[in-house]
C-alpha cells in the first residue's frame, strides 16, 4: 500500500490517566509530512504524556496511534523508532557519559545489527546519510560543498545543528542548550519521516532560537513531519503550518497560527476565562 | 491431618519471621530508595549478638532485647544512614547496591573473627513454655512471633498511609527538597527510615534464631536466612506492606511442605542442597514474575566524568609492555616462595582472576548491569575444564566459555526486562542457588577436583612458568578485546543503554538484545577464567568459588574502578594476595575500601581529589573552601579532565 496522501501520525481517541487524574482524554491528532504541526498548552495540559504515547513510552487506555498506514499501539518504543519516529525529551534524555559525536554515531548506526561486522568498524565511514545532500551548512563540509574535506555524517549533522567542532566533548559536561542540540542531531541521525521534538528551545538563546526555526522549516521542506511542543510562542507561531492545543488533557482548537492566537478557548486557557489582559497575551502571541 | 495442620501452623510461624524481615526491607527501600543487601547480616549481627548477652553473658532476656533492639541496632542504623547512605542520593543504581553489599562482607567478616563459622548456637527463646492447641503442641514463642508481625504489619501501614510522619519518610525518597520546603529535614526522615529498617532486620534475626532451635544458628546460614523476607519483599514490589506479609506467610508456607513432604522422598545429598538453596530459588522465582519494568523517561543526567579510553595504538603498546613485564617476572619469581606459595602460581590466579575483573568491566562498568555471579560461572568453567576430555585440553576451555555463555543468556533471558536492582538481585539469587545446590555437592568437586596442565602439540605448559605466561597472555589478550569492544560500535551501545534506557529504546534500539548479548560474552570470560585458574592450580574445591567470595571480588573492583582493565587488574591482586596471606581479613578490607570509595563513581583509580575519597564533613567544606567538592547531594563527582586515566 502506498503511503501517500496519508498523514504521518494519527493519534485517534487516546485516553490516559494516572490514578483518578485523566491526563488525556479522547485526543485526536494529525500531522501532515512535509509540514511542522505545533503542539502548545499551558504546564500540566498532558503534552509529554502524549509524545510518550506516542513514542511508546507510555500506554494509552484506549486510542489508536498511526503512523502512516501502521498502527504503532502497543508497539514498542524501539520498533516505532525503526519505522522512522524520532523524538527529543524535555528533560534531557542524553548518552551522558559518551561524547557529542558518539551520541550522533549511535543514532546514525541504529540499524547496523549486533552480530555484524560493522561493530568492529570505524563506523563514521559507513554510515548512512540521514540530510539530503543540499542540506549541509555553508562551511561544513557537507555533501554539497565539492571542494570542501571529506566531513562525516556525524559531523555534518553536529554542524547542522550548531555544534561544528562539539564532537568530542562529552555530552554531560555541556551547556543545557548545546546538549538539547545533541538530543536533535541524534533524532535526526536515524533518518525519521516523523520528528517529536519536546521544548528543544528551552536554554537557547534568540539567534539560536531562529536557526532552529529555520532548520525545522527545512526539514519539513523536505519531505519530514514535524510535530513540535515549545513555550516559545515567537517560534512556535513563526514556523508552524497548524497548531494543536491542548488544556486539561483536551485538545480545545486546531488551527493555523492566526487563528489559534485570536482563538477564544486558547485565550481563556492560558489567561483564564474572560481575561482581556494585553500585557499577558504575549504568552500567545508572537 | 494432624502432621499437616501441623505443618501449616509452623509454615506461619516461619512466615511470620520473614514477614517481620521482608517489611523490614520494605520500610528502608520506601525510606530511602535503597535495597539493603546487608539486611540479612544486621539480622544475623542481632542473633548472634542475643545470643551473646543472654547465653554467654547471662544478661536476662527482657535487657539483651533492650540493648538489641533500643540500642544498638537504631544507633548502627542512624551511623549507616549519617556516614554511607547521605552521600549517595541521586547516585546511579549501582553504587548504594555496591555500598550495601560493602556494609553486608563488613558484617560478615566481623561475625566471622567474633564467632566460629562453623559452629552451631543455640538461642534461649524470649518465652518459654508451650501449649496445645488441636493437639498440636505450640511454643509461647511461637506465637509471640505471629503476634509481632502482625502488629508490625498493621503499625507499619498505619504509619505510612496515616501520619504525617509517615508520608514524609515516604516523600523524602520522591523529592527531598520539596520535603524541606514543608517545613521537614529530609535528612532526619532518611535518618528515622534506616534507625526503623535496622531495628526490623535486627528483630527479624533474632525471631527467625528462634525459629532453628533445632539446629541452631551459623554465621551464613543466618544471614541467608534473611533473604527469604527478600522474596516476599519482591512479590511486594518494596513498597507495598500487606502484600509483602501475606506473600512471606506464603512462602514460609511453601518451604515447611517441600521440606516436610518433598525433601524426604530424595537423596540425603540433594535433600540439603535444595534445603539451603530454597530461599534463592524462590527470591529467582519472585523476580521472574515482577511485570515488566516499562522504560521511563527519567531526566536525570550521568554526571560522571569517564576515564578516557585508550585508542588501538595505546592498547596494543599498552599490552605489549605487560606482557614484558609478565616474561621479567616469570624470570625473577621463578621458584621463590612465601609462605608455602609459589609467587609464579599466585600470578597466575591473578591473571586468571583479572579476567573475571575484565568480564564485570565489559558488564558493569560499560553497561551498567550489576552482576554477582561471575564467580558461579568462573566455577561452572572450572568444573568442564576438569571434566571434558580428561581435563587440561582446550575442548574444556572452549566448552567452558560456549556453555557459560549460554547459561548467562539463559539468566539474563527472563530477567533483563527489569531494573538494574532487580537484576542485581536475581544475579545474587543465581550466585548462593548455583554456590548451595551444585558446588557444595559433594559429587562436584568432592575433596578436590583435579585439573591438568594445557597440553598443546609440540608445547607443555607443565611448568609453572609456562603456565603464568599462558594465562598472563590470555588476560592480556582478552583485555585488549574488552577495550575493542568499548570502542565499536557494540560498547557505544553498552554504554548508551546504561546512561539513558529510554533513549537508547527511542533511537530504535532493542535494549534487551544488547543486554544479553552483554551478559552472555561477560559469562563466557568468567567461564574462560575459571577454566584457567584450574590448570593454574591444578586441584579445585567448592571454597574457590564461594558465594561470599564472589560478591568481595566485584567490590574490590569497584573499589579499583570497574570502568576501567587497570581496576580490574589490580582487583585481582588485592583479592589473590589477601586470599592467600588474610583470607580473615579480605571481607573487612573490601568493604571498608567499598565504603571509603563510594562516592567515585570511577574508584580508586579515577580520584583527583581527598574529598572524594573521604566523605567526611570537614573534609568536604575544607575542599570546598578550596574551590573544590562536589555538590552535597548530587551524585556528581568532581574528577576533572586532569584526572582522566587511561583504561
Amino acid at each position: 500500500m502506498t503511503e501517500d496522501g496519508l498523514p504521518a501520525l494519527t493519534v485517534s481517541q487516546v485516553s490516559v490517566s494516572f490514578g483518578g487524574v485523566a491526563a488525556l482524554t479522547d485526543v485526536n491528532l494529525v500531522v501532515w509530512p512535509g509540514t511542522v504541526t505545533g503542539l502548545i498548552g499551558p504546564n500540566g495540559a498532558g503534552k509529554t504524556t502524549l509524545f510518550n504515547v506516542i513514542s511508546g513510552l507510555q500506554e494509552a487506555d484506549r486510542g489508536t496511534v498511526h503512523f502512516f498506514d501502521t498502527d504503532m499501539t502497543g508497539m514498542k518504543p524501539y520498533r516505532r523508532a525503526r519505522l522512522g519516529l524520532a523524538r527529543t525529551f524535555q528533560l534531557l534524555e542524553l548518552f551522558g557519559t559518551l561524547t557529542a559525536g558518539e551520541n550522533v554515531q549511535v543514532g546514525l548506526d541504529s540499524t547496523v545489527k549486533w552480530w555484524q561486522w560493522g561493530h568492529f568498524r570505524q563506523a563514521f565511514s559507513r554510515s548512512r546519510d540521514p540530510l539530503p545532500a543540499g542540506d549541509a551548512p555553508a562551511g561544513s563540509g557537507g555533501a554539497g560543498g565539492s571542494e570542501a574535506p571529506a566531513v562525516s555524517p556525524g559531523d555534518r549533522l553536529l554542524a547542522e545543528v550548531g555544534l561544528a567542532g562539539k564532537s568530542e566533548e562529552q555530552a554531560n559536561a555541556m551547556p543545557t542548550g548545546l546538549a538539547r542540540n545533541v538530543e536533535l542531531a541524534r533524532g535526526l541521525a536515524i533518518g525519521p519521516r516523523l520528528l517529536l521534538l519536546d521544548e528543544p528551545g528551552s536554554g537557547l538563546d534568540e539567534d539560536e532560537s531562529r536557526a532552529l526555526g529555520a532548520l525545522l522549516v527545512r526539514l519539513a521542506s523536505n519531505g519530514m513531519a514535524v510535530l513540535l511542543v515549545e513555550h516559545d510562542m515567537s517560534l512556535v507561531m513563526g514556523i508552524c503550518d497548524k497548531i494543536d492545543v491542548l488544556d486539561f488533557g483536551h485538545v480545545i482548537a486546531t488551527g493555523t497560527p492566526e487563528e489559534i492566537r485570536s482563538h477564544p478557548a486558547v485565550q481563556a486557557a492560558y489567561l483564564g476565562a474572560g481575561s482581556t489582559d494585553d500585557a499577558h497575551s504575549r504568552d500567545v502571541a508572537p | 491431618m494432624t502432621s499437616f495442620l501441623q505443618y501449616t501452623i509452623f509454615g506461619v510461624i516461619l512466615g511470620a519471621g520473614f514477614a517481620v524481615a521482608a517489611t523490614g526491607l520494605v520500610v528502608t527501600y520506601t525510606t530511602s530508595g535503597v535495597f539493603n543487601f546487608a539486611h540479612g547480616a544486621v539480622g544475623m549481627i542481632a542473633a548472634f549478638g542475643y545470643w551473646e548477652l543472654v547465653a554467654n553473658h547471662h544478661v536476662p532476656v527482657v535487657w539483651a532485647l533492650v540493648i538489641i533492639l533500643a540500642v544498638g541496632a537504631p544507633i548502627a542504623g542512624a551511623l549507616v544512614e549519617r556516614v554511607l547512605m547521605r552521600h549517595l542520593h541521586g547516585a546511579s543504581a549501582e553504587r548504594p547496591i555496591m555500598v550495601t553489599l560493602g556494609l553486608l562482607v563488613i558484617l560478615t567478616g566481623v561475625a566471622t573473627i567474633v564467632w566460629t563459622p562453623s559452629r552451631q548456637y543455640e538461642l534461649n527463646p524470649i518465652v518459654s513454655g508451650s501449649f496445645r492447641l488441636a493437639s498440636i503442641n505450640l511454643q509461647y514463642q511461637q506465637v509471640l512471633t505471629i503476634g509481632i508481625a502482625i502488629v508490625l504489619v498493621i503499625g507499619l501501614r498505619f504509619l505510612f498511609s496515616s501520619t504525617r510522619t509517615g508520608v514524609g519518610l515516604r516523600a523524602v525518597v520522591d523529592d527531598p527538597s520539596l520535603l524541606a520546603m514543608s517545613g521537614a529535614s529530609p535528612d532526619a526522615m532518611s535518618q528515622y527510615g534506616w534507625i526503623l529498617g535496622f531495628i526490623m532486620a535486627a528483630l527479624a534475626g533474632v525471631l527467625l534464631a528462634l525459629t532453628q532451635e533445632q539446629t541452631g544458628i551459623s554465621i551464613v546460614a543466618m544471614t541467608l536466612l534473611v533473604v527469604n523476607g527478600y522474596a516476599a519483599a519482591i512479590v511486594g514490589r518494596l513498597k507495598n506492606i500487606p502484600v509483602t506479609f501475606i506473600a512471606a506467610i506464603v512462602i514460609g508456607l511453601a518451604e515447611d511442605y517441600i521440606i516436610y513432604y518433598l525433601l524426604p522422598h530424595l537423596s540425603q545429598s540433594l535433600n540439603s542442597d535444595i534445603t539451603l538453596a530454597l530461599p534463592m530459588v524462590f527470591l529467582f522465582i519472585a523476580l521472574v514474575m515482577l511485570p515488566s519494568v516499562r522504560l521511563r523517561a527519567v531526566g536525570r543526567l550521568s554526571t560522571v566524568r569517564v576515564p578516557r579510553m585508550p585508542n588501538g595504538k595505546e592498547s596494543l603498546v599498552g599490552g605489549a609492555v605487560f606482557i614484558g613485564l609478565a616474561v621479567v617476572a616469570s624470570l625473577v619469581l621463578s621458584g621463590v616462595m612465601i609462605k608455602g606459595t609459589d609467587l609464579l602460581n599466585l600470578g597466575g590466579e591473578i591473571m586468571a582472576l583479572g579476567i573475571v575483573g575484565l568480564s564485570l568491566v565489559l558488564l558493569t562498568g560499560y553497561s551498567g548491569q550489576v552482576s554477582l555471579c561471575q564467580f558461579s560461572f568462573m566455577g561452572i568453567g572450572a568444573f568442564l575444564m576438569g571434566k571434558i576430555a580428561g581435563g587440561g585440553s582446550l575442548l574444556g576451555l572452549l566448552a567452558a566459555a560456549l556453555i557459560c555463555a549460554a547459561l548467562g543468556a539463559l539468566v539474563a533471558l527472563p530477567t533483563l526486562r527489569l531494573r538494574s536492582l532487580y537484576f542485581a538481585l536475581a544475579t545474587f539469587a543465581f550466585a548462593d542457588a548455583v554456590n548451595q545446590g551444585f558446588f557444595q555437592d559433594s559429587r562436584v568437586f568432592g575433596a578436590g577436583l583435579n585439573v591438568g596442565r594445557i597440553v598443546l602439540p609440540g608445547l607443555s605448559f607443565g611448568g609453572n612458568r609456562a603456565e603464568f605466561l599462558l594465562v598472563s597472555v590470555v588476560f592480556v589478550l582478552l583485555a585488549l578485546l574488552v577495550l575493542l569492544i568499548r570502542r565499536s560500535l557494540f560498547g557505544r551501545r553498552l554504554v548508551a543503554m546504561n546512561d539513558s534506557p529510554a533513549a537508547y529504546a527511542t533511537v530504535g534500539l532493542n535494549p534487551a538484545v544488547t543486554k544479553v548479548a552483554a551478559f552472555a560474552i561477560a559469562a563466557a570470560m568468567a567461564g574462560v577464567a575459571g577454566g584457567l585458574y584450574a590448570t593454574v592450580n591444578q586441584t579445585i574445591g567448592s571454597s574457590d568459588f564461594d558465594f561470599f567470595s564472589g560478591i568481595i571480588f566485584v567490590l574490590f573492583v569497584t573499589v579499583w574502578s570497574i570502568r576501567t582493565v587497570s581496576g580490574a587488574f589490580l582487583a585481582a591482586v588485592t583479592y589473590v594476595v589477601l586470599t592467600t596471606y588474610w583470607s580473615k581479613g579480605l571481607g573487612l578490607v573490601a568493604g571498608a575500601g567499598i565504603i571509603l570509595i563510594g562516592r567515585a563513581a570511577n574508584g580508586v583509580i579515577g580520584i583527583d581529589r581527598v574529598s572524594t575519597l573521604l566523605p567526611l564533613p570537614w573534609v568536604r567544606r575544607a575542599a570546598r573552601s578550596g574551590g573544590g567538592g562536589a555538590p552535597a547531594n548530587s551524585g556528581a563527582l568532581p574528577i576533572g579532565g586532569e584526572a582522566r586515566v587511561a583504561g
